[in-house]
């Protein structure tokens, strides 16, 4: 079942990766032309993908929570054995963002909901910080899941 | 946009800011001892295994932030949004997260 949930929680992971990456592009590099795949990835709607992220965001955050007791129990003792600590601390680190980006959610929602200049400097901001929790959580994630072959343990 | 709205940033910062302090002085409303699944009120100390405090860190700041939106809600019914409080402070909260949990990285 662990098992199961943690293959649920890292697809879930790459969905979302993928739908706020595309959005903070479309943001900060935006294009009118869809010539060519550069130009059509950079001019979608951004708005489009605001709710689908939420979603994702809440429901891989709650998987990963729900998943979290047995990396305290079992995961981290045995990094910790193996005096992996930047392993440790990276996976903290990401306990740290994840939380702080869910109570980030509302403020996202608000400033894509609906798009006012005075909020522009906004929006474009707390899409690239979700941008980098994800990434950062997503890294952090995958390399821990295989942090016995990547240090050859 | 209604006023309940109006207080998102706010919502954003308290939030960030709240849950870093718990972090750092561990106002867990609850704690988890997931070895033995067992729940306990506040901050406890090991029952058996080891205990975890994340859950009750993100009630606290859930908790807070509410409580300071509340607050906050008829201060900012006539003024324009304040969009900056909701990316600043969290922003400088994750940067001081690399500061606070240095120590993984330095031994």
């Amino acid at each position: 079942m662990a098992t199961f949930l943690v293959i649920l929680h890292g697809l879930l992971a790459v969905a979302l990766l993928g739908s706020i990456t595309h959005q903070a592009v479309a943001v900060t590099w935006p294009s009118k032309s869809k010539v060519g795949f550069s130009n059509a990835y950079r001019a979608v709607s951004s708005r489009v993908y605001v709710n689908a992220n939420i979603v994702l965001f809440i429901v891989v955050a709650a998987l990963g929570g729900w998943i979290y007791p047995i990396y305290r129990v079992w995961v981290r003792t045995y990094l910790e054995n193996a005096r992996l600590f930047s392993a440790v601390g990276s996976f903290e680190i990401k306990e740290q963002f994840i939380s702080i980006g869910l109570g980030m959610l509302p403020f996202y929602w608000l400033v894509w909901r609906r798009p006012e200049p005075a909020g522009q400097s906004a929006r474009t901001a707390v899409t690239l910080m979700f941008c980098f929790i994800v990434w950062f959580g997503f890294l952090v994630g995958h390399i821990l899941n295989n942090v016995r072959g990547l240090f050859g343990l | 946009m209604n006023n309940i709205e109006k207080t998102f940033p706010v919502f954003s910062a308290a939030f960030a800011l709240i849950y870093i302090v718990s972090v750092e002085l561990n106002w867990a409303l609850f704690t988890y001892h997931p070895k033995i699944k067992q729940f306990g009120w506040l901050v406890e100390p090991s029952r058996d295994g080891p205990p975890m405090y994340w859950y009750g860190w993100l009630l606290t700041s859930t908790l807070g932030a509410t409580a300071v939106s509340v607050i906050a809600w008829p201060l900012l019914r006539n003024r324009p949004t304040q969009y900056w409080l909701g990316w600043t402070v969290p922003l400088v909260v994750m940067v001081s997260v690399f500061y606070f949990f240095r120590d993984f990285f330095l031994r």
